[in-house]
């Protein structure tokens, strides 16, 4: 009580100083005239006795110092004391303190940009409660060459697996699905899912309003409910109160809305679905799964997704190990089919977060070089400033002042600066994420939802702070080394210029070795993305492709042949269209499917595997797939019962290898009751993505009659808006109740299918580029220092005869030497790199061409950076510096 | 013999003064510190200053302008109940301290 009364005390005498100071006088003043009036009375005079009033009292100013230190915290004066002079002596030399905080602010802001993205995407905690415990389970089978993250366990297995199991506490099967959602005057498609009584629960998400879906739900009769997500309720019901009263009409059937979501529940995401549909970026409708018992009884692997909540202690290869127990008993259940199942369980995160987690740490790792650049500028510059204020801080320790309490000073200008530079980098990082939406890959998992959230803005505090120390300590610690004899005695003209020098020296070294590094590996992801763009797709990139999915009254394949070929033939006749065609799965549209094969005449391995697409007659033509021999199908070669196919070179090559392909035979059973004919050979397309060479393709007709859903793709003159609109006018009137969706040309596909990489790549040039520019600032800034510091010995040079070219070269010599120091370094840093960012590379590798690319950068910047100095170094006038000292 | 003075015996000794004497100014304080000792401590009446912010910031005493007999301005130091508490305690504490370094003295010898 009466410590706190004490320190309220002291923080009162922290604000009203000035009266405390005046009262303090006064009294010394007071104390002593008293003193000195009894000495009067013992019979002194009155000079006598003021002396002696003095030699009493003792020290007046120590007197008042030791009340100073009691009656104030003193820390905090002394720290205030700083801070007023720290502002005052940045605000007197603007340019030092203008290119310092930049420099720092373009660290941290980068610093707090990425981390902002790296929080949103892996720290922030996903809306599924403990989403740590959260697994996915796979049924994967070593004979079928594909990710084992695409077959999930049929729902037969799925049941028994939920029944014999210990290691879940819930477990959900869902299944993704489109719908056509009828609603205020126009149809459009939108992603859901089916999903049985667990799936809420198992994600541990509650609704905004009404309820989820519960297992009455899944009961035949009672199954035309849904449960919207917050942006549908928003979007077609204005947020209205009533939404629970309404109804849906989703692909002609009406469905009662029972619940609606949180508004960050829109599970699942594309990005936590690897082999998910694409189509479907983020899911707004659930509705229940209501299996039929012929569905339930399936062991054959469907579409579905199954996901477990472990139970309470349980690890992954714990429940990984009683996975495989249980299926290696069911694979006996399989009996038909020759596979053998296993099963795979991997962790939630994993699979939503394990592809970008890479990419976040190379983010980090450039900002966190980019970071260190600008430390490196920011403690030279304070270097150079400290040792031009030498003779201030000589005299200044000189009259007492500590060695600690100079370093305090130094450190807290430092910190200051540290201060301004986070608040700038705070909005530099706004900025950055404003602009995020642009460079957005739309496959890294809640990117958009970056934002400077309080975990962003401490992260941002602690590396300013950070910051300031890194950058203060160093030259705090040199000042604090001066010899206080030798400045004072050299009159103060700058003593301690080596040591401080070389230090700058190795700063720059060390800021051109980084930003070699850096700029190698932008470099080499800029030579990969050139790579990847120039990869020869195999089509023709201004095909404009649409999605068409008919719904349930199409469900005879004659209905469906008809009104795909009316579709096309309709579409074909509309003028400036050159060919249209159609195909079950676009290339590089993240869908595949697959077909065992037999090659007549070919040592055939019953595994083996070809992707398959069933097209149209017209689909070569109007994708421009070059024919390579034989010819396309013909329209008369339209149903699935045509035994007509046509593989890709790829697959000619091996199979066909050193025979005609055209006349073989191939066929999709093991007892070959059906041969099909190869009438002909198509160029490789680029199917599964840009960076993998094509493999074997076959291509089948009898897409229609297959097939009620699928792309059309068109080339045509005109523009894809166009082609678009007139499409739409057609389906119009051929059914009025179907949707188009998913307009885009094929470079939309190219493009998204390179965004990735557009995404790291472009980043990384930048950060590359912000380093560069930083490293050369510190170059010039070391390089002007120098000259204006070596004033006086180049007029001494050119009085003794020096030419100006002379001097050009003299300061040329040294930011060369700095700068070759630098590359041999940075040198040997990119090669680690480079082997660190193998992941990333794509047809490029050690490249010497990048390498000396970007040494020449930098020589050339930085040989023009140091221009300007050496310029001014030669336009010293001898007879002016010689005068002047 | 010069004694230099015990650490946190000067707040005690200032608020003993005060009570006995009543409000008084630095140097009063000072000059009867003096006195009492007898001389034996020397004191820089400056080094009393700390003491006397340190109490008045406890709230112990309570300091106002005034004029002394002479017609000189100064600054009262009166002891207030706090200060009466303090020092009671304060004394206390003394005691049992000094009782128990004098019973440990002995035994040293």
């Amino acid at each position: 009580m009466v410590r706190w009364r004490r320190i309220t005390a002291q923080f009162r005498v922290l604000l009203f100083n000035k009266s405390a100071e005046e009262d303090l006088a006064r009294e010394v003043a007071a104390h002593l005239t008293l003193l000195a009036d009894d000495f009067e009375n013992r019979g002194m005079s009155h000079e006598e006795a003021q002396l002696a009033a003095r030699r009493a009292y003792g020290g007046v100013e120590q007197a008042k110092q030791a009340h100073r230190d009691k009656r104030s915290l003193l820390w905090v004066e002394q720290t205030m004391q700083d801070l007023r002079y720290g502002l005052r002596s940045l605000h007197k030399s603007p340019g030092f303190t203008v290119t310092a905080v930049l420099t720092l602010a373009l660290g941290i802001g980068a610093c707090t940009a990425i981390f902002s993205l790296v929080n949103a995407v892996l720290l922030r905690s996903l809306p599924y409660g403990d989403s740590g415990r959260l697994v996915y389970l796979y049924m994967p089978s070593p004979q079928i060459p594909i990710p084992p993250e695409v077959i999930c366990p049929s729902y037969a297995d799925f049941f028994d697996i939920k029944k014999q199991n210990h290691t879940f506490a819930s477990m959900t099967a869902f299944e993704q699905a489109e719908f056509t959602l009828a609603a205020q005057g126009s149809v459009n498609r939108i992603g859901a899912a089916r999903v049985d009584e667990s799936f809420f629960s198992t994600l541990q998400s509650t609704p905004e309003l009404g309820r989820v879906l519960d297992a009455s739900d899944n009961q035949p009769g009672h199954d035309k409910v849904a449960v919207i997500s917050h942006s549908l309720w928003q979007s077609i019901f204005a947020g209205s109160a009533d939404v629970l009263a309404r109804n849906l009409v989703l692909d002609g059937t009406s469905y009662r809305i029972v619940g609606v979501m949180q508004p960050e529940f829109e599970y699942p995401f594309s990005s936590d679905l690897p082999y998910g549909n694409p189509r479907i970026k983020s899911t707004r409708i659930w509705v229940p799964l209501a299996l039929t018992p012929q569905q339930a009884a399936s062991r054959s692997p469907g579409a579905d997704v199954t996901v477990g909540r472990l139970g309470p202690g349980v690890s992954v290869s714990q429940a990984q190990a009683e996975m495989s127990t249980i299926m290696a008993s069911l694979d006996k259940l399989h009996g038909d089919d020759k596979n053998v199942w296993g099963a795979l369980v991997k962790s939630f995160m994993d699979t939503s977060l394990g592809p970008v987690r890479p990419l976040m740490k190379l983010l980090l790792a450039a900002v966190s070089l980019v970071l260190l650049i600008a430390c490196g500028n920011a403690a030279n510059l304070l270097l150079a400033r400290a040792s031009d204020r030498a003779r201030e801080l000589g005299v200044r320790a000189a009259l007492g002042a500590g060695r600690s309490r100079i370093v305090r000073q130094l450190l807290t200008e430092s910190l200051l600066l540290g201060l301004a530079a986070g608040v700038i980098g705070v909005i530099f990082a706004y900025l950055f994420l404003r602009t995020l939406p642009l460079l957005d890959p739309g496959n890294i998992p809640r990117l958009r939802e970056a934002t400077l959230d309080v975990r962003v803005l401490i992260f941002t505090a602690v590396v300013a702070l950070l910051t300031s120390m890194l950058t203060g300590v160093l030259p705090a610690l040199t000042v604090a080394r001066v010899n206080l004899t030798d400045l004072l005695k050299s009159g103060g003209s700058r003593p301690t210029a080596s040591s401080h020098s070389r230090t700058q020296s190795a700063l720059i070294v060390a800021e051109s070795a980084l930003v070699v590094v850096l700029l190698a590996g932008a470099g080499l992801l800029l030579r990969s993305y050139i790579n990847v763009l120039s990869v020869p797709t195999g089509f023709s990139q201004s095909t404009v492709t649409l999605n068409i999915s008919l719904d349930t009254r199409y469900s005879q394949p004659q209905q469906r042949l008809e009104f795909f070929n009316n579709l096309i033939d309709k579409t074909t006749a509309l003028p400036g269209v050159q060919a249209v065609g159609a195909v079950n799965s676009l290339p590089l549209s993240n869908s595949e499917s697959f077909s065992n094969f037999w090659v007549d005449g070919y040592g055939n391995n019953p595994e083996q595997l070809v992707q398959l697409r069933r097209v149209t007659s017209g689909y070569f033509s109007a994708m421009s797939i070059p024919l390579v021999a034989g010819r396309f199908f013909t329209t008369g070669e339209s149903s699935s019962a045509t035994n007509a196919v046509i593989v890709n070179q790829s697959f000619a090559n091996i199979y066909f290898a050193g025979r005609d392909p055209l006349g073989g035979r191939i066929s999709q059973d093991e007892h070959h009751t059906r041969w099909k004919t190869v009438v002909g050979v198509v160029a490789d397309v680029r199917h599964t993505s840009l960076e993998e060479a094509p493999s074997p393709q076959m291509y089948l007709p009898g897409f229609q009659d297959m097939f009620g859903s699928g792309y059309v793709a068109v080339r045509s003159v005109l523009p894809p808006s166009t082609v678009a609109s007139s499409i739409r006018a057609i389906l119009h009137g051929i059914d009025p109740n179907l949707a188009v969706a998913d307009i885009r040309t094929m470079t939309d596909l190219v493009s998204e299918a390179s965004a990735r990489r557009r995404f790291q790549t472009s980043l990384l040039t930048v950060f590359a580029g912000i380093a560069l520019l930083l490293a050369l600032v510190g170059l010039y800034g070391l390089m002007a220092y120098s000259v204006s510091r070596r004033t006086r010995e180049i007029g001494v040079r050119m009085a003794l005869g020096a030419q100006r070219w002379d001097v050009v070269l003299l300061v040329l010599k040294k930011a060369l030497t700095l700068l070759m120091l630098g590359l041999g370094c940075g040198l040997a840093g990119s090669w680690f790199a480079t082997r660190v960012l193998r992941g990333f590379l794509f047809g490029v590798g050690h490249d010497p061409a990048t390498i000396l690319t970007v040494c020449g950068l930098l020589v050339v910047c930085g040989v023009s950076a140091a221009l300007i100095p050496a310029r001014r170094a030669a336009s010293v006038d001898p007879m002016e510096v010689l005068r002047t000292d | 013999m010069a004694l230099q003075i015990l650490q946190g015996t000067l707040d005690l000794m200032i608020l003993r003064t005060l009570a006995t004497m009543g409000p008084q100014h630095a140097y009063g304080i000072a000059n009867r510190l003096q006195q009492v000792s007898e001389d034996a401590l020397i004191l820089n009446q400056g080094t009393i200053y700390p003491a006397l912010v340190r109490i008045e910031q406890h709230g112990w005493t309570c300091g106002t302008w005034g004029k002394t007999e002479n017609g000189r301005e100064a600054k009262y130091y009166t002891i207030t109940k706090a200060g009466l508490k303090a020092l009671n305690e304060e004394t206390k504490r003394w005691r049992q301290m000094a009782c128990v370094v004098e019973k440990l003295l002995p035994e040293e010898q």
